[in-house]
Formats: C-alpha cells, structure tokens, sequence
C-alpha cells in the first residue's frame, strides 16, 4: 500500500488508545468511592497547579513521594519516535529541589507567569498502591508586557500513591504537544 | 562623549563598516532587506551547512525533514543504506513532497497526481504518463539531490561552490570536531529539544557558542570550573574551542550532585565545541554531545533543533546518565545555560538602536583581526563577523 492511501485507511492511533481509556465508573480505592477517589485527585491537581502558578515552587517537591520518584517533562515528538530525551527530567526528590535551587539562585531570566488550565482528568486504572490518572494541560504564559499567549499544551500521565494518608505523585510525566518551545522552559508544568 | 555613528538611523545596515575591527553596526541585527541579501549570499552561497547527522536516520527508510533558509530538504536513507539530501519538492508541480518533521517510508508519494519516488529519488510511477509531454522520460525525473557531503555522518549541504567539505571545515578544526562526534561518528539519536527564538541568527550565533562563563552563576555555584584549553578561529569564520572540565562535586549546591558526574567522557576533553560559519553549533559537554542545527526564519526569528545523541558502543548505564545529563543541563531548559536563551532576545532588542555592537576583551588592534586569542576572549567572534562582512560586501571606511 502506498504511503498515502496507507494513511487514509488506517485507523487512528487517537481511537485506539481512547478505547483503552475507558473510565471506571464504580470501583473503591482505600475505602473511598469512584466518586471520592476522582474528587481527591481532582484537589491534588488543583492545588499542584496552584502552587506552580502562585510561585510558590519552594513547595513543589512536596508534591512528590520522598523516597523515589520521577518527574518529567518530555515532548510527544520524542515519545512517539521511542527517544528518551526529555526538556526537563528529574529521578529523585533531589533533583527536583535543585532544579528550584537554580531557576532562584542560579538562573537568569526575564519573569514571566504561568496560567495553568486543567480537564478531562480520568482515572485510568486502580490497583492496591496507586491510581493511573491522565489529564490535559493548557499553560497560558503572560509576559512583563502583558502580552498572554499559549506556551504549552499537553498531557500529565501521573501515577498517584497514598503515603501517610495523603495523595502524592509517585510518577509525573508531562507529555508536551508544543514540542517547540518558546525561547525557554523556566519552571515546571 | 561615547561611540556614536555618523549616519542619521534609518535601521538600514550601513554598506560601509567601521574602520576599527571591533565595532559591528547594530543595524544588521534588525533589518529584514538585509536578511533576504544574507539568504541570497550566505544561505544559497557558497557556503556548508549542516543539516543533521546520520545517525537522525539510522534505518533504511528513516527519513527527516529540514529547511535551508526557505528552501525545504528532505533527507532519507535508502535501501543501499546511502544517506542523501533531495529539495523537498516533487519534480512534477513542484508540490511539497514529505510534510512530515520524520519518519520511515517504503517510498514517496505525491498525493497532487501520484507520483511515487523510491527511496533513492527515482521516479518509480507516473500515472497517466503516455499523454506527457513529448520529451518527457520518467528518468530523468527522480528526485533533485542539493550537494552534500558527510564529515563522521554530519551531514554538510551547499546551493554554491566552496571548497570540499574537509578543506573548509580547515585542518585544524577536525580533530576537535572528531572528538566531538564520539571519535569515529557512531552516534545513537536520544532525542530532540527544539525551540524558537526572537533573535536575529547573528545574535543567536554569536553567543551560542562559547561565551565568558560570566553569564552564567550555575557553573560557579556547582564549582564546575573549566580547566586549561585553547580557542582558534579559521578565516572563513569557525571556531574551535577546548578546554579541561574538572569533575565537579556540586560544592555542596546540589542535592543530587550524580547529575554532573563524568562517566564516559574525557575529563581532558571535557568541554569541546565546533562553531561552523555561519550558525551550527556543535558541543560536547561533560557526557552531553549535542548537534544544535539551527535556521535561519527571519530576520528576527530563528529555530533551532538541538540533537542530543549517545555513542554506538555506550554501556546500558552510560546512556541512562547520558540521558538525564542531555535532559538537565544544557539548552533552552537546562538549569546550567537557559539564560543564554534570554540574552538571544534581549540582544535582538538592544540592538534595535543607533551605534555599534563593542568587542572589547582580548582586543589589542583597532585594526587587526584578531587570529590568536586566549580561551576567555571575546575577539573569537571576530573573524567570523570579518568574513561575514566580506561574504556580504561591506567596505571598511578607507577601504578602496
């Protein structure tokens, strides 16, 4: 088959993984309801992007299990050619305070602020120890000018662990559509 | 009283440059008509430039696209394994042929009228070719290749007529960018980070390569200080730069000083960079080798794709540290250089002004180009701006 008529014919790779995405509707995770269990990782959502947008970043690795965790920020470019490198990558609670340490001490930057805008959270898969969840970003970025414009869009792929009764981020994966960045990537997303 | 210009700004490049050697005239950071002269003379002219590496395309039918100026490549390996470069363009109509940034594929298809080019260019179908012209003859229409040539894979494109690839890149550029590229160009692709800049290609290229760390507090604060090394530059405008990288501990900054270790480099060899007329940059930090192909959009725009690769022959473990390094460190979101990615712009609108851009340290003639500085200098990027002024046909005040 001809590359064109190869791409008119095929499914799309978008349905397939929907179809593997269905929601769970009724299921308990440590005694809470579907309905419960969504809400708490809705207010983790909210309150990690709240503490991005409010610059209050001294507070982002809290977000985060202590003992191992991941954190990354890698394009859908490279993902979807199978490569591994990553805008931003961090493999321990270490790395992800050094990586504030240096955007406040190290780095120079003109200040700009993020929005972030967040839908379509959907529990993806439950088990004993954590919670599969996908969600889809917008960050907005205002410059000193006031100029707001759409610096990225993509997806959080987080996996999500109870640890002393709170939710946390034992895996963050921030998959970026905009895979061409604006003159410079500062802060998390 | 400081430096002024003597010509009423219009923000019009001046045709004729100062005669002392280390003032550029700002204009030619900001002027769109001197940009369409700059394609014509530097980007179609005689002149190489990168426009990837083979190991882009490791597979027979990998393919990648790119843009030289406004002219839109396509490059592809093809069943014999050869990598070569073809105007992205199907030679019927002219339509764009591959709209994809990369991929694999068995073949090209022009989607207009379907014609189907195998992955050596030729022409393999033509529907409907009994009512062509009367000259027509399917073989004489495979795909157009642009002139290239191959240094360890690096792939090197011309539209003009410079001298072969070696003798331009110059004798004593090789080594350093042989060393770069792994030593023998066995490179293994990890990734891309790519990103545009609000920068004329000049600004970008003019502080993308090697500057004084002065810019830039995270080599101080993780007590990552350069060691012995030496900056040359070639008359034609390259510059080759190496220099000893202590293995830094961090200083105690880092939490995670494993980030920074030295696995499989050359601590000798620590930092090395090949900056080639008129904007790739190539650099190879600590455990990081990264290939930064960059294009020119506008006068006030410029993309760059900066490839991170690993070697061929690289343990499990030295990939995984390759990886996080190249993901950290460097380029528009590394916590060591994003700042650089700042001063890009800041340098485009600064010099949206009256006067001239000063070179200052290392300058000991007002009149002579400068060919042998010391590493910290910034003088390295005058015979760069020389041969770009003669490239473009500036005279020098006084000069016949």
């Amino acid at each position: 088959m001809s590359p064109v008529s190869e791409a008119l014919s095929s499914t799309s790779t978008t349905d397939k993984a929907a179809k593997a995405l269905l929601p769970l509707d009724d299921f308990t995770w440590n005694s809470w309801s579907a309905m419960e269990t969504q809400w708490r990782v809705e207010r983790l959502l909210s309150r990690y992007v709240a503490c991005i947008d409010e610059d209050d970043l001294e507070n982002w690795p809290e977000f985060f299990t202590l003992d191992t965790c991941r954190y990354e920020i890698i394009t859908r470019e490279n993902v979807e050619r199978g490569m591994p490198l990553a805008l931003m990558f961090c493999t321990s609670r270490g790395m992800l305070v050094d990586r504030i340490v240096s955007l406040r001490e190290a780095n120079i930057y003109p200040q700009r602020w993020y929005r972030h805008i967040i839908s379509n959270v959907l529990i993806q898969s439950v088990d004993a120890e954590c919670l599969q969840v996908q969600s889809n970003y917008v960050v907005l970025q205002t410059r000193r000018n006031g100029q707001t414009d759409i610096f990225s869009a993509g997806k959080y792929l987080d996996r999500i662990v109870l640890s002393k009764g709170e939710l946390k981020f034992s895996e963050k994966r921030v998959v970026v559509d905009t895979h061409r960045v604006d003159t410079l990537l500062v802060a998390p997303i | 009283m400081s430096a002024h210009s003597t010509h009423a700004y219009t923000g019009e490049a001046p045709k004729v440059w100062p005669a002392k050697v280390n003032q550029i005239p700002k204009e030619v950071f900001g002027d769109a008509a001197l940009f369409e002269e700059e394609l014509k003379k530097i980007f179609y002219g005689d002149t190489w430039h990168a426009v990837g590496h083979a190991a882009e395309v490791p597979n027979i039918g990998d393919f990648k696209t790119f843009d030289l100026g406004r002219v839109p490549l396509l490059i592809a390996r093809g069943k014999d394994n050869q990598v070569r470069v073809f105007f992205n363009s199907c030679t019927h109509r002219g339509n764009q042929l591959e709209t994809s940034v990369s991929g694999n594929r068995k073949e090209f298809e022009c989607p207009y009228h379907r014609w189907l080019f195998s992955l050596d260019g030729t022409l393999a179908a033509c529907p409907g070719s009994k009512e062509f012209a009367p000259d027509f003859k399917q073989e004489n229409f495979g795909l157009a290749e642009i002139k290239t040539e191959q240094f360890l894979g690096l792939i090197m494109v011309t539209m003009g007529n410079p001298p072969p690839l070696k003798e331009w890149i110059g004798e004593s550029g090789l080594p350093t960018l042989t060393a770069l590229l792994g030593g023998d160009g066995r490179l293994k692709l990890l990734g891309y980070q790519k990103v545009r800049y609000a920068s004329n290609w000049k600004g970008y290229n003019d502080n993308d390569g090697y500057h004084a760390p002065l810019l830039h507090t995270g080599f101080r604060l993780l007590n990552w200080q350069g060691g012995k090394g030496f900056q040359r530059m070639t008359e034609n405008g390259h510059v080759i730069f190496e220099a000893e990288l202590k293995p830094a501990t961090g200083n105690g900054f880092l939490k995670d000083p494993s980030l920074i270790a030295f696995k499989g480099s050359n601590p000798e060899r620590g930092s090395v960079i090949t900056q080639l007329f008129p904007m790739t940059v190539m650099t190879k930090h600590m455990d990081v080798i990264n290939l930064r192909f960059a294009i020119a959009r506008s006068h006030e725009v410029t993309e760059v794709h900066y490839a991170y690769f690993a070697h061929e022959d690289d343990s499990e473990e030295l990939v995984q540290h390759r990886i996080r390094q190249s993901s950290n460190l460097l380029g528009p979101c590394g916590m060591v250089s994003m700042e650089d990615a700042a001063i890009f712009q800041r340098i485009h609108i600064g010099n949206q002004t009256p006067g001239f851009a000063e070179f200052q340290k290392g300058v000991t003639s007002l009149t002579e180009i400068p060919m042998d500085v010391k590493q910290n200098d910034e003088t390295g990027n005058l015979p760069r701006w020389e041969h770009y002024r003669k490239v473009m046909g500036f005279k020098r005040e006084g000069e016949q």
